[in-house]
């Protein structure tokens, strides 16, 4: 202290408390508050923060989940400098600056609390700053829109419509990623996303192949036909849209050339031991089992019933969604690991059975390769279909029963893909189109995706939901159409299938042909009653399988639609599981 | 308001003039007759108060952005001028001689941003921080965390969590990771 000072030690202090506890600007930038049930933890205030004020804790009763950290913010005021970018870049919107301002304490660990949790005093406060929305964002609010043929030049084609992003368009998406990461944790193979999305920013191809690649191997694949979940929780879409993470994925497979694969994810040579491994199935999961054992150094064989690899994805989606050419870069590079595959290989018990002698493990992803049917009366008429084997025979180069009427029962998006299919056909043959797509759910609870639901009608069919089949009326041994009766609800009180009916509200739907469309069942008629007994079997009769999709036979492992329901990732991020499940089991059994 | 704002559009080729709000105008004008235009206000419209100097860094274009702002206690509005200048070796011709407390701001714009104002009295002097060897810390260049980090001590106890890593060890630690077997691997 200076001796100047001194001579003021009996005067009056310069300093009083304010006597009025006047109440700052509305404004004013106070002390936090966060509205915790709307935050997710997603960590762009700390992110932002240049005084490093901020760290994310984990918070007693607030869970982490899917979109939900569990972590919430934790303010350091002795380095906190109110300039309140935390607020302004806030996904949720959830925290803000109360206007308070003074706050006497003498224990400097009370400077650090978690706003909206710990108890403070003006949380009660309304006044302070809050972002200003709208019209005020760090980020873009709205996606980049992809383009898309128009419906009415691709009606009539099965030529990919979805355009896919130029550089400028994927960049200036890319730039719209906060890097949260939340999305992951939705990802069934909890791909690197905001890693990638950074490669796309800096325009590193090579090193965002490699990433795409660490978790999933049918990057082409998925960037078109992915259920794309992660963008359901997409922190930037809780206050805009959501990133195009499904697009941008494609944006990277798109731009490198199947010949570079090998170098830019070093696969030129690979180690093989003389371990053997076979593969019932070349599906997502099937194909996702064969690219980790390969790299693992085990010899594959992948046994497929068809003429040509993909399972679901080749068979079931329409080309217009999923080019083959697309496929097959995705399975040809794979196939160039050195994995073997057997093409019209149907097998049965006395063939699964020899496998078990002949391999040193069995990774089972058959699918869901059967339709089931309403069993509906007249719903055994020759001009009954399953639309799964309709799709096959598509694919296949088949000839099908195109009439000019036909009505699809279902609301998922096999239903939708045979609309659409069914549709486009019409368009070819008759110039016009006379699909329509009836199901039991509403137009809010139909399963399929809502893009395909919007594409579907653009292309002129119909899509009448929330009905339920009764009849197929046949006349001469003719179909003439489709009996329903209005759907009152679909699920009971325990959210079980229970469908009530309005027997009184009912309508006919013209039709010449009938496709069903309403679920898949799996073949597993090569499991022979001996190996069935000896599988454990877990809730809802399924078999048992640990967390590296090992079945209680532990040479047996299985995955993809048979253990998880139809989806292209679950059946990706099992076959990662299960390759990793064999080599720790193969390597067990060598010690 | 809007005739004054009309005759510095005509005076000094205003551009940009922008009424933010009933009593609040922003005009740009060229640096050469910024000051001018501040003196004119001041002598000859009734903006007789200086209420605040400030600046932005836009360093995208390589330009320092200067605003005066301006009171008139008899119709009180204000109007702000502001008027850009280059960034690199940026200095402005002072307005010390307007108002005293030019002096200050234009202090502390140096100390904050490196801009000179020749002649300016004090204007070299320290203004908040002493000894400050770095580039001036208002400009957006100047890497605040990085400071931060290598000045200031961490407070102990304090601990954070990268939600995407803290999220895989609450939801799924058995994240299989595989990398290419290498033959020395076996």
């Amino acid at each position: 202290m200076p001796f100047t000072a001194w001579s003021k030690i009996v005067k009056d202090p310069v300093t009083i408390k304010d006597p009025l506890n006047r109440e700052a600007a509305p404004r004013y930038r106070g002390f936090h508050d966060n509205d915790v049930d709307e935050c997710i933890g997603c960590g762009t205030c700390e992110a932002i923060c240049e005084n490093e004020a901020i760290d994310l804790v984990p918070v007693d009763g607030i869970e982490t989940k899917d979109g939900d950290s569990g972590l919430r913010p934790k303010i350091d005021y002795g380095r906190c400098c109110w300039c309140a970018l935390c607020v302004d870049i806030c996904t949720t919107n959830s925290l803000r600056l109360t206007n308070e301002y003074t706050w006497v304490d003498t224990d400097p660990d009370n400077f650090r609390f978690v706003p909206g949790v710990d108890e403070k005093d003006w949380y009660e406060k309304e006044d302070g700053w809050r972002k200003p929305v709208p019209n005020y964002h760090f980020y873009g609010q709205e996606r980049v829109e992809m383009e898309e043929l128009p419906a009415e030049a691709r009606g009539d084609s099965f030529i990919e419509f979805v355009k896919g992003y130029s550089k400028d368009q994927a960049q200036q998406e890319a730039d719209r990623c906060v890097e949260c990461g939340i999305c992951i944790g939705t990802c069934p193979a909890h791909m690197g996303i905001p890693e990638y999305i950074k490669t796309i920013r800096n325009d590193d191809m090579e090193e965002g192949l490699k990433i795409l690649y660490d978790t999933n191997p049918l990057p082409e694949i998925c960037g078109r036909i992915c259920t794309h979940k992660c963008e359901d929780v997409c922190s930037v879409g809780i206050n805009g849209d959501p990133l195009s993470i499904r697009w941008l994925k494609r944006y990277i497979a798109d731009q490198v050339p199947s010949e570079q694969y090998h170098e830019i994810l070093d696969t030129q040579k690979i180690f093989k031991g003389d371990t053997k491994i076979a593969i019932l199935g070349s599906g997502p999961a099937g194909l996702s089992t064969a690219y980790y054992l390969s790299l693992l150094g085990h010899n594959v064989t992948i046994f497929e019933k068809l003429e040509k690899a993909g399972g679901m994805m080749r068979y079931g989606i329409p080309e217009y969604r999923l080019p083959y050419d697309q496929i097959d870069k995705d399975v040809d590079y794979i196939l160039s690991l050195g994995v073997e595959i057997k093409y019209n290989t149907d097998v049965d018990a006395k063939m699964f059975k020899k496998l078990e002698s002949d391999f040193d493990a069995v990774f089972i992803s058959t699918g869901l390769h059967a339709g089931r049917s309403t069993r509906i009366p007249g719903s055994d008429h020759k001009h009954v279909f399953q639309s799964i084997d309709l799709l096959r025979q598509i694919t296949a180069g088949e000839e099908i029963m195109v009439p000019e009427k036909v009505v699809i029962i279902g609301g998922g998006n096999v239903a939708m893909d045979i609309t659409r299919s069914m549709a486009r056909l019409q368009k070819i043959k008759y110039g016009k189109v006379q699909t329509l797509a009836t199901s039991l759910e509403s137009e809010e609870e139909m399963p399929a995706d809502r893009e395909e639901v919007v594409e579907a009608r653009e292309e002129g069919a119909i899509i009448d939901p929330g009905w339920g089949p009764k009849e197929i009326e046949i006349v001469d041994g003719k179909i003439k159409g489709l009996h329903v009766v209005k759907v009152l609800s679909v699920f009971d009180e325990d959210h079980r299938f229970n469908p009530k009916f309005d027997e009184d509200n009912k309508k006919f739907f013209d039709a010449d042909m009938v496709v069903e469309s309403i679920g898949q069942a799996p073949d597993l008629s090569y499991i022979s009653d001996e190996l069935k007994e000896k599988l454990e079997l877990g809730p809802r009769g399924r078999y048992l399988l640990n967390e590296y999709n090992q079945t209680s036979v532990e040479w047996l492992f299985a995955g993809g639609d048979i253990v998880v329901g139809p989806d292209v990732i679950h059946g990706i991020a099992d076959g990662h599981k299960a390759a990793v499940g064999i080599d720790n089991f193969l390597h067990n059994k060598k010690k | 308001m809007n005739e004054i704002l009309d005759k510095i559009k005509q005076k000094y080729s205003a551009e940009d003039v922008k009424v933010q709000r009933t009593g609040l105008a922003f005009v740009t004008v060229n640096k050469d007759v910024a000051l001018d235009a501040v003196t004119w206000l001041r002598d000859y419209e009734g903006y007789s108060h200086f209420v605040m100097m400030s600046c932005v860094d836009w360093i995208e274009d390589g330009k320092f952005q200067l605003l005066y702002l301006l009171h008139n206690p008899v119709t009180k509005t204000d109007v702000g001028v502001k008027t850009l200048i280059n960034r690199d070796n940026p200095a402005m011709t002072s307005g010390h001689h307007l108002w005293k407390q030019v002096w200050t701001y234009q202090r502390e714009l140096k100390e904050a941003f490196g801009i000179d104002f020749p002649g300016s009295p004090r204007v070299d002097e320290n203004f908040v921080v002493e000894g400050w060897v770095d580039i001036p810390h208002m400009r957006r260049d100047f890497n605040t965390k990085e400071y931060s980090e290598e000045t200031y001590f961490p407070r102990p106890g304090r601990e954070t969590h990268d939600p995407a890593t803290y999220m895989r060890e609450q939801l799924y630690p058995n994240q299989p990771v595989t990398a290419k077997r290498k033959d020395n691997d076996k």
